[in-house]
């Protein structure tokens, strides 16, 4: 409690610091500055957003964090990767734009639900009742083995990842100029969350995975494959995450094999910030957590002598995890929920 | 069983044979691998690495099954047949992988597999063209997959000692830089006039791996041991248990002086390079125990613990640095009055990080703790603390010079490690038995009994995550003593989960399994190179493999042992208590807010 009421003091007196800057100061940001910072949270949001989903969909059904979520998101983006490279040799890419963002994310779902479900089928389903800390355990592993392997397979070194020409430059949205591959993150984002609501809610599927999420042995009483639901809960959100990968290589033009650790954490804290096991909340929470830690870090700190703030980005959105989970680990949107997946 | 479920397991094992030898080729083991011998010079770690899946394929497949309660065994000859027949099937995908990777142009899969070289073709095709290579593949595969079975259906009696005749090969293979060295010491202390003699019967100096004559020894010798355990071992240990009261004493206080006086003549006669990698394990070795205490005795998962290697480490370099240190801060503190000062910060530091995550538990504390780590590891790189712990650069110019004695000697750092590893051993060993102990087992077994009977798991768990932290720091303190200097970004993630895999090879609770788990994951890649490179990739199937095969380890702790298996005994009942204990093992998500 009292850790609380430091932290909220200590917040709010930075940031009235750095509001109360004088124009003149170099560490004052203008307007256009802060909106920059916001804009580009929102976009970085929502690829925690569309990562975390798949960790809130596993937790709902398994109780279980996928450690390896992280390297499912990146095996998707190298996939991309190589088709890009095969795809920008022969000139296709760029003639035929489009076509190709389609076909490169296509490929990178495709991947990396093949990935998730290996990673299932391999490290999770042999322990499905051991004591909780077991499959943590391998989760781990697995998460290291398939890093590893990728380094192994394709090396250590930062990948360049093409360039796609339409998608240089930004859009003036509402006269808000945006990165138009950030545009294409955010609404990747609300496709995959309306698409997901929509699918959890209406279909055999969704509604199996709603029964598997509330009790594993009476759905399969009642005639549940539980095996295979979970299957497909890891496969879909291995495919949300092959999406987010693909978009995250697009907008940052790398791929590498580590690429997976720190947005795997940072999405696993926005999934239990907005409440984990809500779909709803995985949103809210990537796009609180984008925004926090990009705008965060100048907000709080600017004001006070803290040298370079912005290395500190990390440090906020641990912060973040640590206290979301000590005071209100059910999250934004409280605990249990109805909507539980 | 049936004819058709064996047929089905062989091609089951022999495609997952060969996808694992496609694994290891494209992931860069075999290529890297080419030069290690490990006996004569025609079995090469490679070739081991080629031949195992086949041969595991077969003794697997021979493996009897339990069905319906009633184990089923297939007669020899049919076993032998479908262990033959995995075998071809394993030897058919690898070459199905050869023939792939080269009908393109070798340039496509090199293009992304940039381990997939003309030499690793050379390599796994013997030289041959494709269709010659298949044959032989398959062929090799074939009676390698043959042999596995014949060894699973040997009697116990047979197979357990051929077993661990192969397992102990295939260490002392391993073991190359070490034991000749050794050898070559003790000739010299001898006065033998040709030491190398007394090596080279059974390490080639050409080739440095075992001699053929050299493996037939380590082979039948240790079959020999084997077969005299399994029939004496029993006898042996009987008479040990009944030994009178007052000569036990005397028993244990031969070994524990044999065991010091084998430590003591350890780095003399292994030489100084052996003696680094030495040190090296002795802090792991000190890591693990400290998270032993917690992960094993208490039973929190913590993923944050470079934070407390961080802290021995950094706060080891601030005390006794002089000026020129990168830090502002130099008391220069002598080094026994710094090591004090260091336990008593990261103890403070455990409590610190236990105090807010009381309350969470499983796979929240390992999430929260590990943000922890990753904040410690940014707060030192920061400019934030640069004035302090030197940001980016770290600092430098640590002392290793004190006591009158220079610790960059790695023979001598080898002794102050040891000394401090068996302070910490003594130390695990007493907790394990103490009233502490045991309140950490109860509270690790079922925490609302726990409670419930007096303990105070505030107290308890807050112990476990100091005492575990001053252990812990201890590692990190003889880290910055060892170098000489610390660079910030050597303090990650990978540090916390090399230290859990440690702990988990060997068995979690367990004191040998931590000091096993130290030897092999921390001694073998220090000792040859050539395993660096895939350090972590192994540490990470040793984290899956061991959890999913063996989850209490290669040396358990009895206890643990049965918790982890336990639950297993229980999934097999369905129907039964599966939903209620996982349930009440989840984080309290209703009880938010203070």
């Amino acid at each position: 409690m009292i850790l609380f009421v430091v932290i909220v003091v200590g917040v709010t007196y930075g940031t009235w610091k750095t509001l109360t800057l004088p124009e003149g100061s170099p560490r004052h940001l203008s307007g256009p500055a802060w909106r920059d910072l916001v804009v580009f949270g929102v976009a970085q949001g929502s690829v925690y957003g569309l990562i975390a989903l798949g960790y809130t969909m596993v937790y709902g059904v398994l109780r279980m964090i996928n450690f390896a979520h992280g390297e499912v998101f990146m095996c998707g983006a190298f996939a991309s990767f190589f088709v890009a490279g095969t795809l920008d040799s022969s000139g296709f890419l760029n003639r035929n734009p489009v076509g190709s963002i389609v076909i490169l994310i296509l490929v990178g779902m495709l991947v990396s639900a093949g990935v998730a479900v290996l990673v299932e089928r391999v490290a999770y389903r042999p322990l499905r009742n051991a004591p909780r800390l077991v499959p943590l355990i391998t989760a781990i592993g697995a998460s290291l083995f398939l890093q590893n392997s990728v380094r192994g397979f394709f090396g250590v070194q930062t990948q360049g990842y093409p360039d796609i020409d339409v998608l240089d430059g930004r859009w003036t949205i509402l006269g808000i100029p945006i990165l138009k591959a950030q545009v294409l993150m955010i609404a990747a984002a609300v496709v995959g969350m309306v698409g997901l609501t929509l699918f959890v809610a209406r279909t055999r599927t969704g509604k199996s995975m709603r029964a598997v999420a509330e009790d594993k042995e009476i759905a399969s009483l009642m005639g549940i494959d539980v095996d295979k639901v979970i299957v497909k809960t890891f496969a879909i959100g291995g495919m949300l995450a092959g999406v987010a990968g693909v978009l995250y290589a697009l907008v940052f033009s790398v791929v590498h094999p580590l690429m997976g650790f720190v947005p795997g954490i940072k999405a696993f804290t926005a999934a239990v910030l907005g409440g984990i096991g809500s779909i709803t909340g995985a949103a809210l929470g990537g796009l609180i957590l984008g925004i926090l830690e990009s705008v965060g870090p100048s907000l709080f700190l600017n004001g006070s002598h803290v040298p370079s703030p912005n290395q500190l980005r990390d440090v906020v959105a641990f912060t973040i995890l640590v206290l979301v989970l000590i005071f209100r680990p059910g999250g934004i949107l409280g605990a249990g929920g109805p909507e539980k997946v | 069983m049936s004819g058709r479920t064996l047929a089905g397991t062989a091609v089951k094992a022999g495609l997952l044979g060969g996808l694992a030898v496609v694994y290891v080729a494209a992931v860069g083991m075999i290529g890297s691998f080419v030069a290690l011998n490990l006996i004569g010079e025609q079995v090469t770690m490679s070739r081991v690495l080629m031949a195992l899946p086949a041969f595991l394929a077969g003794y697997l497949v021979a493996r009897p099954r339990v069905q319906g309660g009633v184990v089923q065994r297939a007669a020899t000859g049919v076993a032998v047949l479908a262990g033959t027949g995995a075998g071809v099937l394993t030897g058919a995908v690898t070459a199905a992988g050869l023939a792939l990777a080269k009908v393109p142009s070798p340039d496509t899969v090199r293009g992304i597999f940039e381990r997939v070289t003309p030499a690793l073709f050379h390599t796994i095709s013997f030289g041959q063209s494709v269709p010659t290579a298949a044959l032989l593949l398959m062929l090799a595969g074939g009676a390698l997959g043959g042999v596995g079975a014949l060894l699973q259906m040997l009697p116990e009696t047979y197979r357990r000692p051929i077993n661990v005749a192969l397992m102990c090969t295939l260490l002392m293979a391993l073991l190359q830089r070490l034991i000749p060295t050794i050898l070559i010491q003790l000739a010299l202390k001898f006065g033998s006039a040709s030491p190398r003699e007394w090596s080279n019967w059974l390490y080639s100096s050409r080739f440095s791996g075992l001699t053929v004559i050299g493996s037939v020894v380590v082979f039948a010798a240790s079959v020999a041991v084997a077969l005299l355990w399994a029939n004496q071992g029993p006898k042996l240990r009987a008479r040990a248990g009944s030994l009178a009261g007052n000569r036990r004493p005397f028993v244990t206080g031969g070994a524990a002086v044999a065991i010091l006086a084998l430590l003591f003549v350890l780095p003399i006669l292994s030489g100084s390079v052996v003696s680094l990698v030495l040190g090296t394990v002795g802090i792991f070795l000190l890591m693990g125990l400290g998270l032993n205490i917690v992960v094993g005795y208490a039973g929190l998962l913590d993923l944050g613990y470079v934070a407390f290697f961080a802290v021995g480490a950094y706060m080891m370099g601030v005390l006794t640095a002089t000026g020129d240190s990168g830090s502002s801060l130099h008391p220069q503190l002598p080094f026994l009055v710094a090591i004090p000062l260091v336990m008593l910060a990261a103890a403070f530091t455990g409590v610190l990080i236990g105090a807010p995550v009381l309350r969470l538990r499983g796979d929240y504390l390992a999430i929260v703790t590990l943000g922890f780590g990753e904040i410690a590891r940014v707060l030192a790189v920061s400019d934030l603390l640069k004035k302090y712990l030197g940001g980016p650069l770290g600092l430098y110019h640590i002392p290793q010079h004190f006591l009158g004695v220079g610790f960059n000697d790695p023979e001598k750092f080898f002794y102050l490690v040891t000394a401090f590893v068996l302070l910490a051993l003594y130390v695990s060993w007493r907790l394990a038995r103490s009233r502490i102990g045991r309140a950490w087992t109860a509270m690790r077994e079922d925490e609302q009994v726990a409670e419930a009977m007096g303990i105070s798991t505030v107290k308890y768990k807050l112990l476990a995550f100091s005492m575990g932290a001053a252990i812990g720091c201890l590692s990190g303190a003889l880290f910055a003593v060892q170098i000489g200097s610390l660079e910030p970004l050597g303090f990650n993630i990978i540090v916390s989960i090399t230290a859990l895999a440690v702990i988990i090879l060997g068995g979690m609770g367990s004191i040998p399994g931590v000091i096993v788990g130290a030897l092999v994951l921390i001694g073998i890649p220090n000792l040859l190179d050539e395993f660096q490179a895939y350090r972590l990739l192994i540490y990470g199937g040793v984290l899956v493999g061991i959890m999913i095969l063996r989850p209490q380890g290669l040396v358990p702790n009895t206890r643990r042992a049965r918790e982890l298996l336990e639950e297993e005994i229980e999934q097999d009942q369905w129907g039964k208590g599966t939903g209620g204990p996982s349930i009440d093992a989840t984080v309290a998500v209703g009880g938010a807010g203070e």
